[in-house]
């Protein structure tokens, strides 16, 4: 174990106020967690407040969870896990600040999070250049670089993995060729675009139309009547703006044009349910989710998941009002960070090392994971899948029809 | 300016404290490099991003200062400008555009785009009133935004490129806090300078008594954009810094909350102030860092304090912190101009001069305010100007001093015809005014306000005054004293250091004819100098226009008081309805029939 | 259908974007100034409407009177806090700040206590979505009602007659003795329950959301800009145009352009014409 132990002297500048602002801020004396019953502090860095918050309430919930349960069951061999938490509020100036905070005052043994792709492209060099291990669930594919970050890892799927699994069920499984691709103008907006053009193709796919649009543009109708002209047969929008999502949904009806929409998990949200003009409008709209989180035909969820809202419902975690591979996700977070607090101790490259050689088919609620030196995405290509998004119940739907 | 205004190089009793004089002026760069040099010894590293914060946005309202709190123009969405020199550094380091650029190229190259944008942003400010400003500003921000967003290839669109990294030694957290702090420290002692020379006086002259300043020969276009170039530089540098803190920009990083940030940490601070808003952007920046859970809260409780100052304390930080002005002036001051001293401030002219207008008609709508006017003005030479109310005499006076053209007729000045030229062109010409409601600037002192008067005296360049060159230090020493004994001509030096909207409405008079005189003009148009005065003042205000006159200067004296018409003027000419009705000495005029009758009274 | 689209859109939108223009000018014509609340207020018709009669379950007419009635609370709120104590004082743009730290907090109140995200508008009459729907035909109806309520208001009633006199001539309708501080304080009334009635109106076409805040703020008052301050004729031409432009070019060019579009136009009327297309140009400064 390392010791860090230094004083710091406390200065007051110049008046009053200023005086109690400064002293508030200087450190006091600082002694690090040598003795066994001190908690172990994680870092967490989600965005409860700001555009992209509903993500960041639907993990909280699965995190908040985890960690009642864990330290229920007696913490970490004796130690209390605490979570250190800071709202991002969605901006990716406060996530450096925050993360710094973090780091380089509260000394966090692990980071989890951001929960969002632009906080975490901000505060990943900061958190990888303090040498902190760092397990965050975004979906950017440069946000996990083995040899930028060597202690980052990632908990959920990469971006190309998801856009993978879409262009798969259009081309492969439903059997449309010819495809128009839009996105909104967020930074994972574009780069789906980006990313998925070319991979379409590769499949086969003829991408007939392919654009980024203003989510806030109330009337979609001159881009829809676009791809219809361009002989699209089906529509794969990439974005997580419900309102956006909605107003696509709802255009294809007002055009009375029958071709499915697959693609965003968004597309499945409550948020974008309550914005249709119809629940009707919901039928042939095909959004991402995961295997382990999905009704089969017959109803039923995989005995892991079925037993995890067994425990959600007993803890009255509310799940309705969310997507249950949120919860799913944040659950999961805290449970990868306790097993190699539990297993390799609290030494940065002890837990690095254990993440890099132990975890190998690792069961998570949200997904299975795997990872390996030279590859910190954990997630498995098989267990994205789409789902029917009428068949919403309690936060989880059915699978699309045409998988086997 | 306020409390800690201009450097007393020169040594003019100005600062009546014990401190030098540059401590004065200086005290915000000593302050940061005091407080901000010691950081790493009472602060850890968590901190030290907080305070490399500070200073990259410092850097930006620093030049911004300029904009908003001197100039007065309400350029609220100032974030396009961070957001162009951020993603200019980064492209230009990132090698998106070009081969990659090492990053002190890149940041130079930034400061230069953002100098260029500033330019463009602050052209609609020459044309548009306030609040029309304030919404341009505005929509440029949302366009920088959503072009960020649209052109992919170079911003990297929605996913946003990695920002510039500095070499060693610069490459360390600490390292890379002294490099912003070494910038911020540069940039706070520049706009120091800037506030204490002529075009900091001359900024806040624009903002608060633009008229007066045209009449000093202060050319706001020429002025304005200045100060846009030079913030928006600061701008694009304080973008590249930033985009090197945040170590990858995407569009999402550049909130309307930070241009509220900007914007409110100088009026929190105190317009005209640098001290002010360099408190108020640490305050604000700071603040939401020490309490977690008031995070979401941070940009209510700015909007809060904004309007909490706008209503309370106008005046911000800067008013709070100056105590000079709280000490409490001798109620009975009595105004004694000393005419012998006339020669210290106006050389003994020589040569003879004439002013000419010729059949000036001016009309307004349908209302001709001037009818055919001839009036001639020699050097040396005191000339009444009186008429009824609305008889054309202050549009005359307009007219001479150019801020109306006549429809008709001409202006000439030894043969010279500046008829159509700008008010502005006026001090160049050595004509000088003072107006009927005195054009002061309130929140600057006394002798700032004088010392614009002598602003065409400068030969020093924003450069050099930016960097207080030798040539700079020369002009201002030389103003100041020049300035001095201008006060002390009229008898107010002791008030020279108090700020001007604490002084009596007759002490502004005398006020604006120093200001006037600064000019050394060859003829000086006083319009309606006596009003409000009483009766020992107007007396004595009738020894310095005489004693003015015989120093070679001709005065055109409009006004109502008629003994102080008769008992000083060489000449006299009297308007009634826009024409003249009699023109002559002052003994015909007073026995004149038809004057009597329209205006003199038995 | 192409044409259609974007005319029925066009029109809507930009009857949204006149009725803001509409509430600039009432409180222009009160108080000589311009208030940064317009489009912030009018963001909150929307969410007003969508908290009571979708999250409350209040019947539809109940909630379009309490939200008209909170709008009207609202602007006498700013004209109290943020524009009389500023008339009085001699820097004349401190309005500028005041109005402008006010729509900042309805912002961040709106953020804090609502949400960040659009939220679902209800349907206002229960009659199924037809070709030329409630959601086109709503704003324009608003907007007409408003401009002809407006005329009726100035030309046959006595207190339209005295905001007419407070805007024309303010001394001489001081001297006549009406109460100026009172009518100032009805106009901003008035114009609060314009701006609500803008995005109660336009609910359903932009959906309850913080976004429309500086949306509603720019684009209403670029009609007010460019059709000359203190007209309303100029403002609902103005609105409309705006819309229809802004439609177009999105179809032919995509959003971001149209934005781009949007601020040449407007940079490029002002600087050419700086009192806007059918305004007045200013008085003598000297």
């Amino acid at each position: 174990m390392k010791f860090d132990c230094r004083k710091v002297t406390r200065r007051g500048l110049l008046k009053g106020s200023a005086a109690t602002a400064a002293a508030s801020l200087a450190p006091g004396v600082y002694m690090p967690a040598i003795a066994n019953t001190d908690p172990i502090q994680i870092g967490y860095l989600p965005a409860f407040t700001g555009p992209s918050s509903s993500t960041g309430i639907g993990i909280g919930r699965g995190t908040e969870l985890a960690v009642q349960e864990i330290n229920a069951a007696g913490g970490i061999k004796g130690r209390k896990l605490e979570m250190v938490m800071r709202d991002t509020q969605s901006d990716p100036t406060k996530a450096v600040n925050a993360a710094a905070e973090l780091t380089r005052r509260h000394k966090v043994t692990i980071m989890w999070g951001p929960l969002n792709s632009g906080e975490t492209a901000a505060a990943i060099q900061n958190i990888a250049r303090d040498g902190v291990p760092h397990i965050h669930p975004c979906w950017v594919d440069s946000l996990i670089d083995v040899k930028k970050y060597p202690m980052a890892f990632r908990n959920g799927p990469s971006n190309q993995q998801v856009g993978a699994a879409a262009n798969h069920y259009v081309v492969n499984v439903s059997k449309a060729k010819k495809v128009a691709i839009v996105s909104d103008t967020t930074g994972y907006g574009t780069a789906s675009l980006d990313a998925y053009t070319p991979a379409l193709k590769k499949i086969g796919g003829d991408v007939v139309y392919s654009a980024s649009v203003d989510a806030n543009n109330p009337d979609l109708k001159p881009e829809l009547l676009r791809m219809r002209s361009a002989g699209a047969e089906a529509i794969m929008p990439w974005s997580v703006n419900a309102g956006f999502l909605a107003r696509i949904i709802n255009t294809r009806a007002e055009l009375n044009w029958d071709v499915p929409i697959v693609g965003q998990t968004t597309l499945g949200s409550g948020q974008t349910k309550a914005l249709l003009a119809k629940p009707e409008h919901w039928e042939k709209v095909y959004p991402n989710n995961f295997r382990n989180l999905s009704y089969n035909a017959q109803g039923q969820l995989p005995p892991q998941s079925a037993e995890f809202v067994e425990r959600l419902r007993k803890a009255k975690v509310d799940f309705a009002d969310t997507l249950l591979w949120w919860v799913a996700l944040g659950y999961d977070g805290p449970r990868l960070i306790a097993e190699a607090l539990r297993e390799a101790g609290t030494a940065p490259a002890d837990i690095t090392a254990y993440w890099n050689t132990k975890v190998k088919g690792w069961k998570g609620v949200y997904g299975t994971i795997v990872w390996s030196p030279d590859n910190h995405d954990g997630f498995q290509q098989e267990e994205i899948i789409m789902v029917q998004a009428n068949s919403l119940k309690d936060g989880a739907f059915k699978l699309a029809p045409g998988y086997a | 300016m306020t409390a800690e205004s201009a450097p007393t190089v020169g040594g003019a009793a100005t600062s009546s404290t014990w401190l030098p004089g540059w401590f004065e002026a200086w005290f915000p760069v000593i302050l940061l490099a005091v407080v901000g040099g010691s950081l790493p010894l009472w602060g850890d590293s968590f901190f030290g991003i907080i305070a490399t914060r500070v200073c990259v946005y410092w850097v930006l309202v620093s030049g911004l200062n300029l904009v908003v709190g001197f100039a007065g123009q309400l350029a609220i969405g100032w974030v396009s400008l961070l957001t162009i020199g951020a993603y200019v550094a980064s492209a230009l380091a990132a090698g998106r555009v070009t081969p990659e650029i090492p990053a002190y190229v890149a940041l130079v190259i930034a400061a230069m785009f953002g100098a260029v944008f500033g330019f463009i942003a602050g052209l609609p400010a020459l044309r548009l009133r306030t609040f029309y400003f304030a919404m341009t500003t505005l929509g440029l921000s949302t366009i920088v935004t959503q072009i960020a967003l649209a052109w992919r290839s170079v911003t990297g669109g929605g996913v946003g490129i990695p920002g510039p990294s500095m070499p060693a030694p610069f490459d360390t957290p600490w390292g890379f806090y002294y490099f912003t702090l070494i910038l911020a420290l540069i940039c706070t002692w520049m706009t120091c300078n800037i506030a204490a020379s002529r075009f900091g006086r001359s900024l806040v002259a624009v903002r608060d008594a633009e008229v007066a300043a045209e009449a000093v020969g202060i050319y706001k276009p020429g002025l304005l954009m200045t100060v846009f170039l030079f913030s928006g530089a600061l701008a694009g540098l304080a973008g590249g810094l930033f985009a090197t803190l945040q170590s990858y920009i995407t569009p999402d990083a550049f909130t309307f909350d930070l241009s509220v940030l900007f914007f409110i940490a100088i009026l929190i601070g105190g317009r005209g102030s640098i001290l002010g808003p360099l408190l108020g952007t640490a305050v604000l920046t700071v603040l939401p860092e020490f309490a977690a859970p008031l995070v979401q809260w941070s940009t209510f409780l700015y909007a809060f304090l904004l309007l909490v100052i706008v209503l309370l304390v106008p005046g911000g930080i800067a008013d709070l912190l100056d105590f000079r002005n709280r000490k409490p002036l001798d109620q009975h001051r009595e105004i004694r101009p000393r005419p012998e001293l006339l020669t210290k401030v106006l050389e003994d002219r020589k040569r003879e001069s004439v002013l000419e207008l010729k059949g000036i008609v001016l009309a307004f709508g349908g209302v001709r305010a001037v009818d055919g006017v001839d009036l001639q003005l020699t050097t040396g030479e005191v000339h009444g100007l009186i008429g009824p109310n609305g008889s054309g005499k202050t549009t005359m006076l307009n007219v001479i001093s150019g801020y109306y053209a006549p429809q008709q007729g001409s202006v000439k000045q030894d043969g010279t015809d500046f008829t159509r030229e700008g008010s502005y062109t006026r001090a160049r010409h050595k004509i000088a005014r003072t107006f009927q409601t005195p054009r002061i600037i309130g929140e600057s002192s006394v002798i700032d306000n004088v010392m614009i008067g002598g602003t065409l005296d400068g030969h020093a360049s924003f450069v050099e005054a930016m960097l207080l060159l030798p040539r700079q230090r020369r002009d201002e020493k030389h103003l100041r004293e020049k300035a001095m004994a201008a006060l002390t001509l009229v008898g107010l030096e002791r008030i020279a250091g108090v700020r001007a909207d604490r002084l009596q409405h007759s002490e502004l008079r005398f006020v604006e004819i120093a200001r006037a005189l600064m000019v050394e003009p060859s003829f000086l148009l006083l319009d309606e100098p006596a009003a409000g005065l009483s009766v020992d003042e107007i007396e004595r205000l009738g020894e310095l226009i005489k004693a003015i006159s015989r120093r070679g200067t001709g005065v055109l004296l409009v006004e109502h008081h008629a003994d102080l018409i008769f008992d000083i003027c060489d000449r006299v000419t009297v308007l009634n309805l826009g024409k003249v009705l009699a023109s002559g000495s002052p003994d015909y005029i007073r026995s004149h029939r038809e004057v009597i009758n329209a205006y003199l009274g038995a | 259908m192409l044409v259609e689209s974007i005319i029925s859109n066009g029109l809507a939108v930009g009857a949204v974007y006149a009725l803001i223009g509409i509430a600039y000018n009432v409180m222009f014509s009160a108080s000589r100034v311009f208030s940064f609340t317009a489009g912030s207020v009018g963001m909150l018709g929307g969410v007003f409407g969508a908290i009571l009669i979708s999250r409350m379950g209040m019947p539809v007419v109940v909630g379009f009177l309490l939200t008209l009635l909170l709008g009207a609370i609202l602007g006498i709120i700013t004209e109290i806090v943020a524009v009389r104590p500023v008339l009085k004082s001699l820097d004349q743009h401190l309005y500028v700040l005041s109005t402008l730290a006010i729509a900042l907090m309805i912002q961040q109140l709106t953020a804090i206590y609502f949400s960040t995200d659009a939220v679902p508008f209800p349907r206002v009459i229960p009659i199924e979505p037809g070709i030329f729907d409630q959601k086109f035909w709503l704003p324009i109806l608003a907007c007409i009602l408003t401009v002809l309520g407006l005329e009726y208001l100035s030309r046959h009633t006595l207190i339209g007659r005295a905001f007419l006199a407070i805007a024309e001539d303010n001394y001489a309708a001081r001297a006549l003795g009406l109460p100026e501080a009172g009518l100032r304080m009805a106009s901003y009334a008035l114009a609060g329950m314009i701006s609500v009635l803008a995005g109660f109106a336009a609910g359903q076409l932009l959906f309850a959301s913080l976004a429309n805040g500086p949306l509603l703020n720019f684009y209403g008052f670029v009609p007010v800009a460019l059709g000359g301050m203190g007209s309303n004729r100029g403002a609902v031409i103005g609105g409309l145009a705006l819309g229809l432009f802004q439609q177009t070019a999105n179809y032919f060019f995509g959003g971001i352009f149209s934005s781009v579009a949007v601020f040449i136009v407007f940079i490029v009327v002002l600087l050419v014409r700086p009192e806007g297309l059918a305004g007045a140009a200013t008085a003598r400064r000297v």
